[in-house]
């Protein structure tokens, strides 16, 4: 059996599931960001099947771009977390409400 | 001879104001005087142009000034002194004249003296308007204006809860009957473009039976209110809560026959719808019965009057309904003289009776007040129709009117109401001047009223007397604009027993009101005599019941009604809806602000839900376009393609 | 000067407004007086120099604002507009002058100067976009003077008022914008001013929606029932000079901007909606007048009867016809001069008794003569007695009805019998009788400062009641371009039969006048 597009496709759309439930379930900052990880891969994931499929480099670069904003989010992002970390010793998200309306 | 038609319209309008001056302050004399005074100068002005008409036949028309000028409605402050408005002129501005003489000696104690005769003489002025003006515009102005006198004059003693109400129910009736008129003028002026007497008459014959018909029946619905002919009638028996000169000049002589007035002004439309003119006629017959046999039973003086104004009021409509307008007119005249001079009695009656009007409690009165006692004699041997007097020209004529146009359920009913008329009208004579002193029974003592008020009421006297003298002169004047069809029964034989038949019969009415309530026996009713108890006499004297139907059936579900629309429909409905959807938008934000928990783990599910929504609305408005043109074509318009 | 005397109209009073932060609160009310009396003597002198024979605009003036838009600073008057902009100009003079409110004088004073400049603005301004702008503008100094000097209620009635009447404009808005676009497809040009919009003919469909559009905005404003709830609670709640102002002028933005915008830009719509408006104005004419029977306050009877009577002015307006049409405007100007008189009056009462229930009345006759004459004068005027100015109004508005509808004119009609109704009771009920209560007894006349308001109202009642032409002979010569303009652009059948054309009729007053 070779392996096609579809392959690719379904395994994005698991792991994009599992990643949408990462975000919705996860409580831990931390695990948020895995989640957030996962998510952006799958898409990654989809874009370089579509792309080779496709015979077009665009999707590629795409996942690239991705990429790198993805490291720069959780760079940013982990640089936050540590910070809430140091304040109130705890990165659980039930705790951050200050927003309430 | 303009000048004098200003001088008669005006003279009226200055006595007002000076009055008005006067009206905050206590009582002044010359605040009577004066209007009186030019009154009487406004009465000489007429008289002048009376002569004028009479000696030239021809009329005077001015116009003072636009009033209401837009498009193509052109409507001028225009007054035209002709054969018919010099007639009313004339009435108008002599019993005005003595009434407010008399009116000077009957108001003396009164503390609002001033503000009397500031209303008075605006009424005069109200009148002059209206029987002078030469368009239907300027007759509303005047219609209203008698309207609005007679409102403030009826509720003239304000601090009386009845006659308030008694003023407001006036003013509410005609109101009704105004939009009618109202409606009538707006018929006239889409249909010949004008509202000037003279070019809207002239136009009338070239429209169809249809339109002159609606005019007719609008017009005429407006002159129902004005001079209470049925249904809506109840508000001149309540007027008499007015002061009795009020009663005397407006609700006997001069207002209540501007519905007279303007069917005559009218004839010439009036003449194209006979059929309208015979349904004015039957009702005008059975007003007059209707009014007669209230007034039967009722133990008020002044409403007895009243309905007998009613009532020959009513033979006015039918003679005006009948074509014979002239008719018309001229018992409108003679019946202002001798019914003027019967309230003004009766005036005399309650001031030396303390106010008292229940004719019972009165009796024997002509001893002490013989001057008052022949005037009242005078009065309703006239309003009776006895040969001389004034009655017999005008009333009888009307008779014959009926008979002649073989009309004989108008003529019976007219003839039968003659004789009430004369019964009740004895009726009152009797029970007030002969027959035992009553009165001292309640410890009142009777007094003759001021000589000058006597003397004021004179003329009307006189006038009462010898009116019928001046028929053939009215008849030649009048006719150059009526209708000049002379009423003459054929036969001499038909005519003589017709007369003397009908003079028989009213003077047996006559005679069988005295023998019945000169007795001795007669006492103050207390209820319980088996007469009393019966229902023909609760029937009349509770006036049919038609006052507590319209209480009962029309003022008070009207009231309810509103109350209803007011505090269901207002702010049940339309205000509890505006405030719904304001409410709407504001639950909406207090139930969804739960949302911003500023919880991030809800806020990312809630944003997973919403992007899961619109990929699913995506999908079913692709779905949706691709099968239907309808949103494929919404989707276009929106932008998206 | 008289080339920007407009200008001047609209901003002098803003100026003044602006400048009457720096004056002493002592002095405040004579300055107060001051401005609104030049106002006034400009607003005069306008109509001195008024052409009375031409029917089109005058004393234009236009300032591009933004070009490429078409927007722009155009203002002007005719006879249609001319009297409002005096009303307003005289309303806010006698307002000011016999002010009786204590409390934050100087901030009322000043409130009352904005609002006459939004008003005079929006009668003035013949571009849209300035004509929305005044419009929104004019519920601003209203709100303040709702929800500071009002009664208990005051928030909650000056919060409703602005936002349902911001609501109907708001929609308005759309339609302005809307038609401008369109009006930039047929000609290629963008434009806001009203007279370009005038002359633009449309077709019927996309007249019907836009009137739809515009009738929102307008009609709120009227009030129109149903919309008309708002009214009594803002009424209710207003000090006298908010009730004063907003009866006399603010509501007859409403039914100067049918005449403005609705009849000569969508005359096809006007007459396909004649007779559903008609039916509205007759409900609202009866339903309100029945309502207003109801109630035990007269500050909201008046304010009913103030509904009423605007349903014969759309009534008015809504006959399509130069009597109609003349009439209603005149019945825009008679309203104002007796609704806002009526407020005055109960306001004297409030005054002197802190409360508005009728039952708290009774026999002031005795006590207040002069007040109870006034008082009756202006009951008498509201319910149409002839010679007083509301009967030249009602008389030509339901004349000119009558040409499109005999029935419905008949049942409009009824507005004079359930007008008398509770005029009449309310009067009764107040005036007539004993005085009963003890607190009613020594209650003193109405004084001078309450004269300097009422007399002149009293005057102007009769006077335009018995000579209404020098306002009515502009008014009808700009109505009747209106109308021939309506006639000529109609594109339906009908509309063209429903509208009359002023040129073929022969017209009477101008051979009269020459005879």
């Amino acid at each position: 059996m070779e392996i096609g597009l579809n392959h690719y496709l379904v395994l994005s759309t698991i792991l994009f599931s599992i990643g949408l439930i990462g975000v919705m379930r996860r409580k831990n900052l931390l695990m948020l960001f895995f989640a957030t990880e996962i998510l952006l891969n799958s898409v990654n994931i989809s874009f370089a099947a579509i792309s080779h499929y496709n015979g077009d480099l665009t999707g590629q670069m795409f996942a690239f771009f991705v990429i790198a904003i993805a490291a720069s989010e959780v760079a940013v992002g982990l640089g936050l977390l540590i910070l809430w970390h140091k304040r109130h010793n705890n990165i659980d998200l039930d705790s951050m409400s200050t927003m309430r309306g | 001879m303009e000048m004098f038609l200003y001088i008669a319209l005006f003279a009226p309008l200055v006595g007002s104001m000076f009055a008005a001056l006067f009206s905050a302050k206590p009582k002044t004399l010359i605040a009577g005087i004066i209007p009186s005074a030019l009154l009487f100068v406004s009465f000489i002005a007429s008289s002048i142009l009376l002569v004028y008409v009479l000696q030239t036949g021809s009329s005077i028309h001015v116009e003072m000034m636009t009033w209401m000028a837009t498009g193509e409605l052109y409507i001028p402050f225009g007054f035209v002194v002709d054969q018919v408005s010099v007639t009313m002129m004339m009435v108008v501005t002599l019993v005005s004249t003595v009434v407010h003489v008399y009116a000077i000696g009957y108001m003396s104690h009164d503390k609002s003296f001033n503000r009397f005769f500031a209303w008075l003489s605006a009424f005069v002025f109200s009148m002059m308007i209206l029987v002078m003006s030469d368009n239907f515009a300027g007759l509303f102005i005047g219609w209203e204006g008698v309207g609005l006198c007679s409102w403030g004059l009826i509720g003239f003693w304000y601090h009386k809860e009845s006659a308030t109400w008694a003023a407001n129910e006036a003013f509410i009736m005609n109101r009704i009957a105004d939009l009618g008129m109202l409606i009538g003028i707006f018929l006239i002026y889409w249909n010949t473009g004008t509202l000037q007497y003279d070019e809207a008459f002239a136009a009338m014959p070239a429209l169809e039976t249809d339109v002159l018909t609606w005019m007719g029946i609008f017009l005429f619905i407006g002159a129902m209110g004005k001079s209470a002919q049925f249904p809506l009638h109840t508000w001149l028996a309540d007027a008499m809560e007015g002061p009795t000169p009020v009663s005397a000049l407006i609700h006997a002589a001069t207002m209540v026959t501007a519905g007279v007035y303007l069917i005559v002004r009218a004839s010439p439309l009036y003449d194209l719808i006979p059929n309208v003119g015979l349904f004015i006629a039957s009702l005008g017959a059975f007003v007059a019965l209707f009014a007669a046999s209230m007034a039967l039973v009722n133990r008020d003086m002044k409403r007895i009057i009243a309905y007998s104004t009613l009532s020959q009021l009513g033979y006015m409509f039918a003679a005006a309904g009948l074509g014979a307008y002239w008719v018309a007119l001229f018992h409108l005249m003679a019946h202002a003289f001798f019914k003027a001079l019967l309230f003004l009695g009766a005036g005399n009656v309650m001031h030396a009776m303390k106010d008292e009007l229940d004719p019972f409690k009165m009796g024997g009165l002509k001893k002490v007040m013989k001057g008052t006692f022949i005037m009242m004699t005078v009065a309703s041997v006239a309003l009776a129709g006895i040969f001389p007097l004034a009655g017999f020209f005008s009333k009888d004529l009307i008779l014959e009117v009926a008979f002649i146009d073989n009309h004989y359920i108008i003529y019976s009913v007219l003839l039968f109401t003659a004789a009430l008329t004369a019964f009740y009208s004895f009726r009152l004579v009797a029970l007030i001047f002969h027959g035992e002193e009553r009165y001292k029974l309640f410890g009142i003592d009777p007094h003759e009223a001021y000589k000058f008020m006597l003397v004021a009421m004179s003329p009307l006297l006189l006038l009462a007397v010898i009116a019928g003298v001046f028929k053939m002169t009215y008849f030649e004047m009048v006719t150059q604009v009526l209708p000049a069809t002379e009423y003459h029964i054929d036969s001499p034989i038909v005519y003589w027993i017709i007369t003397i038949g009908t003079q028989l019969l009213v003077g047996a009415a006559i005679f069988y009101a005295y023998k019945k309530y000169t007795s001795r026996d007669i006492k103050v009713p207390d209820g319980t005599s088996a007469m009393e108890k019966s229902f023909g006499y609760k029937l009349l004297s509770n006036q049919y019941y038609i006052p507590y139907i319209y209480e009962e059936f029309v003022a008070k579900p009207y009231g309810k009604i509103s109350a209803f629309f007011w505090s269901e429909i207002d702010q049940k409905i339309i205000d509890a809806s505006v405030d719904g959807i304001a409410k709407a938008f504001y639950n909406t934000g207090e139930n969804t602000r739960e949302m911003h928990s500023g919880n991030l783990s809800t806020m990312l599910k809630w944003m997973v839900a919403g992007t899961v929504g619109m990929l699913s609305l995506a999908v079913v408005f692709g779905l949706a376009a691709r099968h239907s043109d309808g949103v494929a074509s919404i989707l276009s318009a929106i932008g998206v393609k | 000067m008289l080339d920007n005397i407009l200008s001047i109209l609209i901003f002098f009073p803003a100026l003044a407004a602006i400048l009457g932060f720096v004056v002493d609160k002592n002095s405040i009310r004579t300055y107060g007086v001051a401005v609104a009396t030049i106002e006034f003597a400009l607003s005069l002198l306008l109509w001195f120099f008024f052409d009375n024979s031409a029917s089109g605009m005058q004393f234009m003036e236009h300032i591009a604002l933004v070009p490429v838009f078409g927007i722009n600073y155009i203002v002007g008057v005719d006879g249609i507009s001319l009297f409002i902009i005096i009303l307003a100009a005289f309303f806010t003079m006698i307002g000011i002058a016999s002010l009786t409110d204590t409390k934050n004088v100087k901030n009322m004073i000043i409130t009352l100067l904005f609002l006459q400049m939004t008003m005079v603005g929006v009668f003035a301004s013949l571009d849209a976009i300035v004509f929305y702008v005044f419009w929104e503008l004019s519920l601003v100094p209203m709100l303040y003077i709702i929800g500071a000097w009002g009664g208990p209620l005051r928030i909650y009635a000056s919060v409703k008022f602005f936002l349902y009447t911001f609501a109907g404009s708001l929609v308005m808005l759309v339609g302005i914008l809307v038609m401008a676009y369109l009006y930039y497809q047929t000609t290629g040009q963008w434009s806001f001013a009203i007279l370009d919009w005038h002359r633009l003919v449309l077709p019927e469909n996309y007249q019907l929606w836009l009137f739809v559009a515009f009738f929102f905005g307008f009609a709120i404003k009227v009030p129109m029932f149903p919309f008309h709830t708002w009214l009594p609670y803002a009424h209710g709640q207003a000090p006298t000079i908010g009730s004063v102002i907003l009866a006399a002028i603010l509501l007859k933005m409403g039914t100067y901007a049918f005449v403005r915008f609705s009849l000569p830009m969508f005359p096809d719509a006007s007459v396909y909606f004649m007779f559903p408006i008609a039916i509205l104005a007759i409900i609202m004419i009866i339903y309100t007048a029945m309502v207003a029977y109801a109630q035990k306050d007269i500050k909201q009877l008046v304010a009913y009867s103030s509904v009423s009577h605007m349903g014969v002015i759309i009534l008015g307006t809504f006959a399509l016809n130069i009597e109609g049409i003349s009439g209603s405007i005149f019945l825009m100007i008679a309203h104002g001069v007796v609704s806002g008189a009526l407020f005055f009056l109960v306001g004297v009462i409030y005054d002197r008794r802190n409360t508005k229930l009728m039952s708290e009345f009774g026999g002031l006759a005795h006590v207040m003569p002069r007040f109870a004459t006034i008082f009756g004068i202006m009951i008498m005027a509201s319910v149409g007695m002839p010679l007083t100015i509301n009967f030249v109004g009602e008389f030509l508005s339901l004349l000119g009805f009558y040409q499109q509808s005999h029935i419905l004119t008949i049942i409009a009609g009824i507005a004079i019998i359930v007008g008398a109704i509770y005029m009449l009771s309310a009067y009764k009920k107040m005036f007539f009788g004993k005085v009963t209560k003890e607190e009613n007894k020594n209650l003193p006349d109405v004084n001078k400062r309450e004269l300097i308001a009422l007399v002149p109202l009293v005057i102007i009642t009769i006077w335009l009641g018995i000579y209404p032409k020098p306002v009515l002979g502009p008014i009808s010569n700009s109505v009747e371009s209106l109308v021939s303009l309506m006639h000529e652009k109609a594109v339906t059948k009908e509309a063209k039969a429903r509208i009359p054309n002023p040129s073929t009729l022969i017209i009477r007053t101008t051979a009269q006048e020459a005879y």
